[in-house]
């Protein structure tokens, strides 16, 4: 995120494209409940009518996966209409021309028919968010879990870029995390390529300098990616796994590859603090410690690390994963001796120059320091690219419409999307134990127009089954006119109802993030739920 | 009943630590996070008490957890026994603010009647009430027009004022009365210029509420029904079921009861607190709802807070506290909600609270000048600025609660 | 002109140390209704409360099911035959259905009884009409019941019983004895035929053709689904029924039954204690979701 949370509130035009903000980040959603209060424009973009969406001034409500269209369509808009910002894009970006190029190039109308939204509309959404001073972008995984993502995320940067809404307090694009510390793990280097601060693992001087301080060569080679792994079927070239709090049988894509690349290992590790669906699969399960129950760091979506501190100790036999991991490594040959988590932190801060000034000590007041943060007096950046890209100039990259993976056809006309309910979280693993939230949120319902439902006959509390082409699931309909004729929605979170078993592992080929959004299947009522 | 003494602060300490003898002594402490809680003192030596401010949470939860088990069972074959469960402890509360009496009284009223609640009888019938008046009023605080404050007559066992070098303290029950004799080394006689004093502060506590809200004339519309549907529909639209705002709530009693299997043979049977603005709150099995979330669980929460609760108790079941203004995540709280009533328009809520300085202003008692004055000092020092303008002799606590009472017609 | 208040709130408490600890009770028999709905019957462990637990028509009990909670049931039961209490239970979620799966031998928990009861003092006199749907004839074979074991007290008595299908009549050995007593009219429906049907067809409201009622002398007692209760009751309203006279229940979610945990608020009123009976005079001025 480029920006501070609360900087949400100074914008005057805020556009949320591919976010239900209000039930995924409901402390976004009051910033942008109060913003609307405070008479600034508020733009949705979703395919979906979301809480969020009530509020718009403007709500275009795509065809799934037309995000690209969408966005091409008001920045040639915006070119035609000449409300570009000539010169932040002079001073500040390179590579305008082939943007310019590739939307003159394209046919408005073309583009317009394709999103499904009125041109009038469209138009409105890019005049006011041209025109705005201050203008932020918003966006979540209803962006990138598409086989475009990339192109997604880019022709966002884009139309933020031509507008100048960039590099000023109250402007900006900002992905929405979906976890209090997704960015965190991502800042560690839990991914394929780079140590903690995205440093790159090809880079020698980076690799020597890991290498010093944990005394041990280091590969240069890239690592794999989760859908690598956890897709590569019973005879995979990875033969063990160690799965520490994921619970990708329900939770990935085309689910039944998933544990049966899982069943296919040679040995299976899972630490969790619950019993999950993955952890049955395995050979030793480590019960691991609670938030509560453990000292520690998250960092959020805005990058702000914050301090966590043990409320209880451990319960039973659990231990917490940093002591699940020094103890294995121990047993492995390697010694880690931390005697706490201030001295890892000391670690990070030594070997990452983002986190350099982030110290535990630093943490205890106020709400934690935002990264870069690079020495002890470093005060923390409240938002990125202030003076600069961190790559420089930014970069226009232009992008086409790229249908969906899989597109409805005849045996499977609906475009099933997947999101989640206010009351769970992921699969349920942790909510689904409490009995106030389980009561409030028991199972997942199908959302189908109340048109579609009645030419299949169904009714509200009908059970019905969907499939895809990898596998079907029976669920309970909810005709509804949030999703638009041929739109289903439901939540992924239920394990009664694992709609991942449906969902296509087809992947953008950048940021390998599966395309959960969108898959075709077809619907079949079965009986009533009483 | 209704003696009156002065303990000098240096002897606050030494008075806690006598109480808390045979008692667990619960008071306000802040955290490292800087919140002000409500917290069990263990040490009178390590920790800091802190009577600057209303507490962020109401001592609520002491008396109705947020979670509390109501008794344990056996059951396996043809067993099937309950064991009672004694959840409480004697306590002093010290430190409680007269919204927070108010609140607890209001319990009374719901708990104690008949058939009484045994979990709460006990916890009150174990508990000593000692709070203290409010010299200034918070930002958010109300409780002048919902008349839980910001000073009590009665529902404290003891009544604090902080008269600067001293606490004047009032009883308001017998047991406050024992307190008194009990330790009578703490407590000295009050002169005519304490009791001047405490009147005084009073007075001036009233005048200092930042925030006018139209308690009554809200009431007055909702009895007539006279609430613009597209009211709660607005209001509806902005609540996500989170159940904040019912949580915070000093008042919010409702509660939901479900077993929580510890074997195959035993268990729990655990009392939680619940909101009337979570579905499942009457959803009834077989997922029938016979109240529309969309609207009828907001019209609900208010009609219940501001109507039934006064037409029953003539009191509404609101005390003022403004502990919900800010929780919710659509701005649905109830000073919005009676702005919005009173306004009579349907307009998205902007704060349209009314300030005590255009109210002056509009009286024709101070001069703009007067009041730019008196609000940059209000910017320095955070303080009510009714009090400010009495400093500055510009006004009488007598005008502005005139320009008040007008307000609240 | 009977003043409302003569049914007046029901101050039942028990004084137990705790409010919410039922009473052990064993099931002695197990009859099944229909595939939806079954009648326990059942004994207080605690002997000296078969006889203690006094009750009245249209009060209801807080069920507990080992691991499942509670449920609010009303007594199927009348005070008028003690020793043991029924409870007919149609299968609705977790811990109905558990409940379906005891057997006799097994023990449940009790707590009550809670409630506002028929006010049968100022049905005496009178004409009685029931009108009942599905689950909702177990309230009123209470109270009919009651009715037949004072016999002489009240006036001609008429039996309405609609369900969904032939098969889920239930209560069949009371439906069978009633329609055998003299003095009693009690007829049947179904919404929907099955082969070997030969009674009504039709919702309950298609019966008042084939009984002959004089609506000044009568009362009449309702209970059953939210929709058979909003039709019957705009019906006798037609009907000019005094509003006074008309007396149903309503069914809430409900936790405490005893008027503290908010779930049954209904309109101003919690209907664990103001009810679950309420005449049609109270209701009106109530503003009730459901008969909107
Ligand atoms: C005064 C009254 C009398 C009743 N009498 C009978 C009766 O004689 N026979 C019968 O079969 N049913 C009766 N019901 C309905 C019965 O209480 C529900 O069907 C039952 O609670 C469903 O519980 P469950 O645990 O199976 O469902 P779940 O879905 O597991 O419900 C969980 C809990 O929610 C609450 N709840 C859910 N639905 C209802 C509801 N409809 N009413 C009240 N609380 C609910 C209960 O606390 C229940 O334990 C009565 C309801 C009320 C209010
Ligand atoms: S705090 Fe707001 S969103 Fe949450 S339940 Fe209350 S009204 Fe609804
Ligand atoms: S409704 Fe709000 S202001 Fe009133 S008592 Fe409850 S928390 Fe306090
Ligand atoms: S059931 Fe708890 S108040 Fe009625």
């Amino acid at each position: 995120m480029t920006n501070s949370i609360e900087e949400l509130r100074g914008a005057e035009v805020i556009m949320v494209i591919g976010s239900n903000t209000t039930e995924a980040h409901p402390q976004v959603a009051r910033r942008l409940v109060a913003a609307v209060d405070n008479g600034k424009n508020l733009i949705v973009i979703d395919p979906r009518r979301t809480a969020i969406s009530e509020f718009a001034d403007i709500h275009l409500q795509i065809r799934p996966g037309t995000d690209i269209p969408l966005l091409n369509a008001m920045m040639r808009i915006i070119l035609d209409e000449n409300l570009i910002d000539d010169v932040f894009i002079e001073m500040r970006t390179e590579n305008f021309s082939s943007l310019r190029d590739s939307l003159y190039t394209m046919d408005l109308n073309e583009l317009i028919a394709i999103t499904g939204v009125t041109a009038e509309a469209i138009g409105q959404a890019a005049r006011m968010y041209a025109r705005a001073q201050k203008g932020v972008i918003c966006y979540c995984l209803g962006i990138t879990q598409h086989i475009c993502g990339t192109g997604n995320v880019e022709s966002i940067a884009n139309l933020a870029m031509i507008t100048g809404n960039v590099e000023q307090s109250f402007t900006g694009v900002n992905p929405l995390r979906g976890q209090n510390n997704v960015q965190g793990a991502c800042d560690m280097g839990a991914l394929p390529g780079v140590f903690p601060g995205y440093q790159p693992v090809q880079d020698l001087e980076t690799r020597k300098k890991f290498e010093r301080a944990w005394k041990k060569s280091l590969p240069e080679n890239l690592g794999m990616t989760l859908m690598q792994m956890t897709h590569s079927g019973r005879d995979g070239q990875i033969r063990a796994m160690f799965i520490m709090g994921e619970n990708p049988v329900l939770s990935d894509p085309h689910a039944s590859l998933v544990k049966e690349t899982l069943e296919g290992l040679d040995f299976l590790a899972v630490s969790d603090i619950f019993l999950t669906e993955t952890a049955e699969l395995a050979d030793v399960v480590f019960p691991a410690a609670s938030f509560a129950e453990k000292d520690g760091t998250v960092t959020n979506s805005e990058r702000r690390v914050q301090l966590m501190r043990r409320a209880i100790l451990p319960i039973g036999k659990c231990r917490t994963d940093s002591d699940i991991i020094m103890e294995l490594s121990k047993r492995m040959g390697y010694r880690m001796d931390y005697e706490d988590m201030a001295e890892v932190m000391e670690e990070i801060a030594l070997l990452t120059p983002i986190y350099g000034g982030i110290y535990h000590d630093r943490l205890e007041k106020d709400w934690g320091l935002q990264w870069p943060c690079t020495d002890r007096n470093h005060p923390g950046t409240p938002y990125l690219h202030k003076y600069s890209f961190t790559r420089g100039k930014g970069r226009f990259v232009p992008a086409e419409h790229h249908p969906p993976d899989e597109s409805p056809d005849s045996e499977y006309p609906f475009l099933l999307m997947t999101g989640r309910v206010y009351h769970h979280y992921h699969t349920g693993t942790m909510t689904r134990t409490s009995e106030m939230l389980e009561r409030e949120a028991p199972r997942a319902v199908l959302e189908i127009h109340p048109d579609d439902a009645g030419s299949l006959n169904i009714r509200k509390g009908d059970m019905v089954k969907i499939s895809s082409k990898r596998g079907s699931i029976e669920i309970e309909a909810e005709p509804t006119t949030r999703v638009m004729k041929k739109s289903l929605y439901t939540s992924f979170n239920f394990r009664e109802t694992p709609v991942n078993i449906l969902t296509n592992p087809a992947m953008d080929p950048v940021a390998e993030c599966p395309e959960y959004k969108i898959c075709a299947v077809k619907v079949e009522k079965v009986g009533h739920n009483e | 009943m209704n003696e009156k003494f002065i303990l000098r602060k240096d002897h606050l300490t030494g008075f806690l630590r006598k109480l808390s003898k045979g008692h667990r002594l619960v008071a306000p402490v802040r955290n490292r996070y800087g919140d002000l809680m409500f917290q069990v003192i263990d040490s009178l030596e390590t920790t800091d008490l802190d009577l600057s401010e209303q507490a962020q949470e109401s001592p609520k939860a002491f008396f109705l957890p947020q979670e509390e088990v109501l008794f344990s069972y056996e059951a396996s074959g043809g067993i099937y026994d309950f064991r009672p469960i004694n959840n409480s402890e004697q306590t002093v509360y010290f430190g409680l603010r007269s919204c927070d009496i108010s609140a607890i009284l209001y319990m009374d009223v719901i708990f104690l009647r008949s058939p009484r609640d045994d979990h709460y009888m006990k916890k009150r019938k174990d508990s000593i009430l000692i709070s203290i008046g409010c010299n200034t009023p918070g930002e958010n605080c109300f409780c002048n027009a919902t008349r839980t404050g910001p000073f009590l007559e009665y529902g404290f066992d003891l009544q604090f004022t902080d008269l600067g070098d001293r606490f004047f303290v009032e009883s308001g029950r017998a047991r406050g009365d024992e307190i008194f004799s009990e330790w009578p080394q703490f407590f000295h006689p009050v002169t005519e210029e304490d009791v001047r004093l405490q009147y005084q502060l009073a007075l001036e506590a009233k005048a200092g509420f930042r925030r006018q809200i139209h308690v009554e004339p809200a009431f007055s519309k909702l009895r007539d029904d006279a609430v613009d549907t597209a009211v709660w529909r607005e209001m509806a639209s902005r609540c996500d079921g989170c159940g904040g705002c019912a949580y915070i709530c000093p008042t919010c009693t409702c509660f939901t009861i479900f077993d929580r299997m510890e074997s195959t043979e035993t268990g729990k049977r655990i009392r939680a607190w619940d909101s009337c603005t979570h579905a499942g709150f009457t959803r009834m099995a077989g997922g029938h709802n016979p109240v529309d979330m969309k609207i009828d669980a907001l019209r609900r929460r208010f009609m219940h807070k501001l109507y039934y609760d006064y037409s029953a108790f003539r009191r509404p079941s609101c005390v003022g506290c403004g502990r919900c203004v800010d929780m919710c995540f659509g701005g649905v709280d109830i000073v919005k909600f009676i702005d919005i009533v009173c306004a009579g328009t349907r307009k998205r809520t902007r704060d349209s609270r009314r300030i005590l300085g255009d109210l002056l202003l509009e009286a024709g008692l101070i001069s703009r000048t007067d009041l730019e004055k008196a609000l940059s000092r209000q910017a320095d020092t955070g303080e009510a600025l009714g009090k400010i303008l009495m400093d500055l002799g510009l006004v009488t606590c007598a005008e502005i609660l005139g320009v008040l009472s007008l307000e609240n017609m | 002109m009977i003043n409302r208040d003569l049914i007046t709130r029901n101050i039942n408490s028990r004084n137990t140390s705790n409010t919410y600890l039922p009473h052990p009770a064993v099931i002695t028999e197990v009859i099944t209704e229909n595939s939806q709905i079954k009648t326990f019957v059942l004994e207080f462990t605690d002997k000296t409360l078969n006889t203690n637990f006094s009750y009245e028509s249209g009060q209801f009990v807080m069920l507990s099911v080992p691991h499942h909670g509670e449920a609010p049931i009303s007594i199927s039961s009348t005070p008028t035959r003690p020793g043991n209490i029924h409870l007919s239970v149609r299968i609705a979620g977790r811990l109905t259905t558990a409940l379906h799966k005891m057997e006799p031998g097994m023990t449940l928990g009790i707590r009550g009884p809670y409630g506002r009861p028929f006010p049968v003092h100022i049905m005496e006199g009178r004409d009685l009409l029931f009108v009942a749907g599905g689950i909702g004839l177990a309230p009123l074979r209470s109270v009919i019941n009651y009715c037949l074991d004072r016999t002489g007290r009240y006036g001609t008595m008429t039996i309405l019983y609609g369900s969904r299908l032939p098969s889920d009549i239930a209560f069949r050995q009371d439906l069978d004895i009633w329609s055998t007593l003299p003095g009693i009219t009690c007829l049947t429906t179904v919404d929907t035929p099955e082969p070997g049907w030969t009674g009504h067809v039709g919702v309950v409201t298609t019966l008042w053709d084939h009984i002959q009622i004089s609506p000044s002398d009568c009362t009449a007692l309702v209970c059953g689904p939210p929709m058979m209760i909003k039709f019957v009751l705009r019906d006798l309203a037609g009907m000019s029924f005094s509003p006074d006279f008309v007396i149903t229940t309503m069914e809430r979610h409900m936790k405490c039954g005893v008027g503290l945990c908010g779930h049954c608020y209904m309109g101003g009123k919690l209907v664990c204690t103001d009810g679950p009976v309420f005449s049609m005079a109270e209701l009106k001025d109530m503003d009730i979701e459901e008969l909107r």
